[in-house]
């Protein structure tokens, strides 16, 4: 057993707290004082592409490897603790650093070489901010994957897409959405595909920057998707694909490394609500207070522990054993374990709390996203009940 | 760098103490905790097997698997039965003590003094007894409840010293709240020789620190045994025309227990894995303790609760486990002195919970 990290990790996160003090907390404090995104000319991203971010982890064939990525990669043990570094300075600035983002894994492991070529080509060596998204929940359909109503119809040699999606993460300023259909809402995940969509795709429109509670700094976007018309090459990993069985659930695996990450970041949001607590309570004496001293007591060892939890589930998915109820239990616990770490620093705070300028009423409500995205706690619970109780689907 | 394995030797040591705590504790649980007394002959088999000595270096007998190797052979143990694990393994918070405040001479000692183990040993921590006074050469104590009907020798935990006392040491019999496999008894030594002393604040607070991780461990043993048993039950039993764990509320208060004692085994760990590293471990056992406990208030009774009126009956093991856990959580202080230990540490630091901090994460 061996809880020490590794000099690499160590590293890593040196870097991602001085990047996080020096950029993201700003950054994040900024837009959430303007209520709304970092803007998409702001120097802040060019900086960011400056600093060698953005890129994409794909290398075109015969591409050399940057020297920089030469070694193995980062463990997701590391990948890990590096989230919760930088979401301790700001979760929102994480989601809205350009890059290929969340649908970057499905390309690279089932887009074809035409895809990833066009699609993430742009991204090996970007001379300017660029962003692509990953549209899958809808009006109707959030932790219900199987549940989303955008319909893809065959049209000749190609697709026509009608729907709506809504809190997409940078929406409107990607270049590109994959965007999750179904050819049959009856038939559930096995009748889904993904499309890639371009921007400027006529019917491709609609575009709503929604007003947030929190987490201000990104872009949640709703659209519609209005006879959307896209050729056959734009299905991720094409026809062949899903002509076998396999269909979308090749991306599916006993194991899960994105909700121990989701989580990380709770655990990274608890612990500036912590730090900040014991700042505010020694700069207004309280720390000699057994109430005040018990409470922060409380908020670390419940922090400690969800960082353990988070940590074990991914420790099971870096070495690819099955981790479902672990993974489950970290996203469920951290959320929950943020949300009253944040309460908890607020009572402390008292009407100090109140002013609505305070970093903890910030992280109060950026937190509460984090027990819904990924899926609720309430679906962490029946996942994790499934295996442990049998609870029927 | 980081990896929860515990390797292959500690394995097979954990699989040895699962299958004897299911083997032979398990089905005398009850007969046990009517005689007051383990089954005769299970003393010599519980010697055989070496799982009372295995954190002692090789050198004292020992397999040198640490407060690691404690804490996770306690839990096994303790899922079995913790009463007769108690009234086995007695003494082995005192060698614990021993070894982080006076070193392996202090083992050795105390090996003597129980005549390698034979004789029994009870560890007081001086916040449990009602009165504890010490001088140079003697010791005064009034200990309410201690989870034996004698002993032959008593170690005293102060804040800064182990105190060792082998005559004078009265035992008035108690019902006991629990684990009474072990005995129960109110401890009183007036004015008794101190036979052994060490003084070493640091290491007694080392030492204090893995008392609680024994304790801690244990406690996850009888929690484990409750969620456990409790779950099965939650398959078997039918209510509205199906299982009742198939009912939501139920399914999510059983998926709760097992995140709770998933969470707490994690401070444990860490903690013990803190000890075994020479890191800083007083404010981390305080919170594996505290979060123990926390637990244990809510498990217990929900494994009652989830057996309905059969929990509440001495037929099922689940009333025992409430009993008994929630009497180990009063010792060491209980929870109120860990949460004030590890707060008084945790503030000493203007971010506590910093990655790359001393030590380990």
């Amino acid at each position: 057993m061996e809880f020490r990290i590794d000099d690499a990790t160590r590293e890593r996160i040196e870097a991602a707290r001085e990047l996080g003090e020096r950029e993201f907390r700003p950054a994040g404090l900024a837009a959430d004082r303007a209520g709304a995104p970092i803007p998409v000319g702001d120097p802040f991203f060019d900086r960011s592409i400056a600093r060698g971010e953005g890129r994409t982890r794909w290398r075109p064939p015969g591409a050399a490897t940057p020297k920089a990525r030469s070694s193995s990669s980062p463990s997701v043990i590391s990948n890990m603790l590096v989230a919760e570094e930088l979401a301790y300075w700001d979760r929102g600035v994480i989601n809205a650093a350009p890059g290929p983002g969340l649908p970057e894994s499905n390309v690279v492991s089932m887009g074809t070489p035409e895809q990833k070529e066009r699609y993430l080509g742009p991204f090996v060596d970007p001379d300017q901010p660029r962003w692509a998204c990953f549209a899958m929940t809808e009006p109707g359909a959030g932790s219900d994957a199987a549940a989303i109503r955008t319909l893809a119809r065959k049209d000749g040699d190609g697709w026509i897409l009608n729907g709506a999606k809504c809190f997409i993460g940078g929406a409107s300023r990607s270049d590109w959405i994959l965007v999750q259909a179904t050819l049959d809402p009856t038939k559930g995940r096995s009748a889904q595909r993904a499309f890639f969509v371009e921007q400027g795709t006529p019917g491709l429109g609609g575009f709503n920057i929604e007003k947030k509670m929190g987490l201000k700094a990104y872009e949640s976007t709703s659209f519609t998707l209005d006879d959307v018309r896209v050729p056959a090459e734009n299905l991720l990993g094409g026809e062949e694909r899903y002509q076998s069985s396999a269909g979308f659930k090749t991306a599916m695996r006993t194991f899960n490394a994105g909700r121990p990450i989701i989580a990380a970041n709770a655990v990274g949001m608890a612990r500036a609500a912590l730090d900040e607590t014991i700042r505010f309570a020694r700069e207004r004496d309280l720390l000699g207070d057994s109430r005040v001293r018990d409470r922060i007591e409380s908020i670390a060892r419940k922090v400690r522990k969800a960082r353990l939890v988070c940590l074990r589930a991914g420790w099971l998915a870096q070495l690819e054993r099955p981790n479902i109820i672990e993974a489950s239990m970290s996203k469920a616990m951290a959320a929950q374990i943020a949300q009253e770490s944040t309460s908890a620093g607020l009572e402390i705070l008292g009407a100090d709390g109140a002013r609505g300028d305070h970093l903890i009423e910030k992280l109060y409500r950026d937190v509460k996203a984090m027990d819904i995205v990924e899926g609720t706690g309430q679906i962490q619970r029946m996942i994790i009940a499934r295996s442990l109780t049998g609870l029927p689907r | 760098m980081f990896d929860l394995e515990a390797g292959d030797e500690l394995d097979l040591v954990v699989e040895t103490a699962r299958q004897w705590a299911q083997s032979e504790l398990v089905p005398s649980i009850r007969d046990a905790e009517s005689a007051r007394s383990v089954a005769k002959g299970l003393r010599e088999t519980w010697e055989e097997v070496g799982l009372g000595t295995l954190e002692l270096p090789p050198m004292q007998g020992g397999a040198g698997l640490g407060c690691v190797g404690r804490v996770l052979v306690n839990e096994e143990l303790a899922a079995g039965d913790a009463g007769q694990l108690l009234a086995l393994d007695s003494s082995a918070p005192i060698y614990s003590a021993a070894l982080e405040i006076g070193g392996e001479e202090a083992v050795g000692e105390l090996l003597k003094l129980t005549e390698q183990g034979r004789l029994r040993g009870i560890l007081v921590v001086a916040e449990d007894a009602a009165r504890c006074d010490v001088d140079e050469s003697t010791m005064t104590l009034d200990v309410p409840w201690v989870a034996a009907d004698a002993a032959d020798v008593v170690a005293v935990l102060t804040s800064d010293s182990l105190l060792v006392a082998t005559s004078g040491l009265v035992f008035d019999p108690v019902r006991g709240a629990g684990f009474r496999a072990a005995g129960g008894a109110g401890l009183r030594v007036d004015g008794a020789a101190i036979v052994s002393r060490w003084t070493n604040a640091e290491g007694a607070g080392r030492a204090k620190a893995r008392v609680r991780l024994h304790y801690a461990s244990v406690l996850l043993g009888i929690l484990r045994a409750t969620c456990e048993f409790s779950n099965a039950y939650a398959q078997e039993r039918e209510a509205f025309g199906k299982p009742i764990g198939h009912h939501q509320a139920l399914a999510f208060l059983i998926t709760d227990m097992r995140m709770a004692l998933e969470a707490a085994r994690g401070l444990v760990h860490e903690a013990a894995w803190r000890v075994d590293a020479g890191l800083t471990c007083s404010v981390e056992a305080a919170a594996a303790w505290a979060e123990c406990i926390e637990i244990a208030r809510s498990i217990g009774p929900n494994g009652v609760q989830i057996l309905g009126g059969h929990g509440f009956m001495a037929d099922y093991p689940v009333e025992k486990h409430m009993r008994e856990a929630r009497a180990l959580s009063l010792l060491c202080g209980g929870f109120d002195a860990a949460v004030e230990e590890a707060g008084r540490g945790l503030i000493e630091s203007s971010s506590p919970l910093a990655l790359c901090s001393e030590g380990g994460l």
